[in-house]
């Protein structure tokens, strides 16, 4: 898989101290575009994934996100990077989905853009693309608060501590926003069992 | 103590999620966007863009080449058409002159398409065998190559050029044709393969306009 390595070796400070205005710390500590991409970028494509835009959209929003960065650099305290690239994601997935919504309302249903490397296999490539449509189909149910709670948790397998510093919370709101939130998405998966597309393997 | 159904299903869904392959090249484009904004150089990457630049400009005087040629038959008195003839396969065999030698990246336009003999290969043994392959044909394959090359897509680049070789035997583009595998096996990390063929390509091609790009994927 091309994936990009995660950020589990970031350091989390505090979200509203991300930026450092005229305090050019990118530039003494070494902070480059071309490592925030590294470092980033599959985080952030598999958070917008989380929040609803098709891989294509979420391969635009990503692109967005990075050139907000570049154009900040000098803002960025290299300590923080991953939580001002996460606030810039959501501001531009909300962006996203807002034309997403003009666009289905003009188009209709798009057929998804979702694919999977022809090497897997026709069927389990199916079963993939099924489990992520039941996933996202989960996830447009849940409030926006709860849905950002499981993507984080679940899908980036981010502790409670990292979560509470993205998301600008104390830990402990953190922890009790999770803890609704899978209690709801276990609810919604309940409702849409019959759809998984697992089979008998379950 | 087993876990719960919903549960199970719970995880494989994130597993899925998780798995899921980011879009190939899509960090590098994203990269480029980015030091786009801010007007930054990319030194690391600035040899082989430089290389799959030429190479674009390569294929695209040879596709605009093989156009002015495909729209202007009768007027140049090429007597080579936008499908192949048997007219055109009764053209002599011109034996003394190479390939392919119109599109070369120092002459970006050209003023008048190429003479026949410049673009003809030696078709006369090939047409008793089978129809070659139009001239619209193995520049579209190319084009296919190369659009796959540019977005990162080796496998694609590889197929078209497969495609371009067994079912095209392509022949009017043989050398643009040779370079742009040299390039896909160099980028889908066969470097041996793309260094030995350079190699091949350098010595029975020493006079081609080519060779000196050809050269360069040689590994010492």
């Amino acid at each position: 898989m091309p994936d990009i390595a995660r950020p589990r070796d970031d350091v989390i400070g505090i979200p509203s101290k991300v930026l450092r205005p005229g305090i050019s710390q990118a530039a003494t500590r070494g902070l480059s575009i071309d490592s925030l991409v590294a470092q980033h970028y599959g985080f952030i494509w598999r958070v917008l994934r989380g929040l609803g835009l098709s891989p294509t959209d979420a391969e635009d929003a990503t692109q967005q996100v990075f050139m907000i960065a570049a154009r900040k650099l000098d803002e960025i305290d290299p300590d923080r990077a991953r939580s001002f690239v996460y606030g810039a994601a959501l501001r531009v997935a909300n962006n996203a989905r807002r034309g997403l919504r003009r666009r289905r309302e003009v188009l209709g249903d798009a057929a998804s853009d979702e694919t999977e490397p022809e090497s897997r296999g026709p069927e389990k490539m199916a079963e993939l693309v099924r489990a992520r449509q039941l996933l996202a189909r989960v996830l447009d149910q849940m409030p926006e608060q709860h849905r950002r709670m499981i993507v984080l948790a679940e899908i980036e397998q981010l502790a409670v501590p990292e979560i509470a510093v993205l998301e600008g919370v104390p830990v402990g709101t953190a922890a009790s926003r999770l803890r609704v939130a899978r209690e709801k998405f276990r609810s919604l998966l309940t409702a849409l069992r019959d759809q998984n597309p697992f089979g008998e393997e379950l | 103590m087993t876990p719960d159904p919903i549960d199970r299903l719970g995880a494989r869904l994130f597993e899925a999620a998780r798995d899921e392959a980011i879009p190939e090249g899509a960090p590098r484009r994203a990269l480029a966007a980015a030091q786009r904004e801010i007007g930054q150089e990319i030194p690391e990457r600035a040899r082989f863009s430089a290389r799959q630049k030429w190479l674009t400009a390569t294929v695209a005087v040879a596709i605009a080449a093989g156009s002015l040629l495909l729209l202007r038959p009768k007027e140049a008195n090429l007597g080579i058409s936008a499908e192949p003839t048997r007219v055109a396969r009764r053209e002599p065999e011109r034996r003394s002159v190479p390939r392919v030698e119109a599109p070369t990246p120092a002459v970006p336009a050209m003023p008048h398409p190429p003479s026949a003999p410049e673009l003809l290969p030696n078709t006369a043994p090939a047409a008793v065998r089978s129809a070659p392959a139009s001239l619209s044909d193995e520049l579209s394959a190319l084009k296919v190559a190369s659009g796959a090359l540019s977005a990162g897509d080796t496998r694609a680049a590889l197929a078209a050029l497969d495609r371009y070789d067994r079912v095209l035997k392509g022949q009017k583009m043989r050398a643009e044709a040779t370079l742009l595998r040299i390039e896909a096996l160099s980028r889908a990390g066969q470097t041996e393969a793309a260094s030995a063929l350079a190699q091949r390509f350098v010595e029975q091609n020493p006079g081609s306009p080519l060779v000196d790009r050809a050269r360069s994927f040689v590994r010492k």
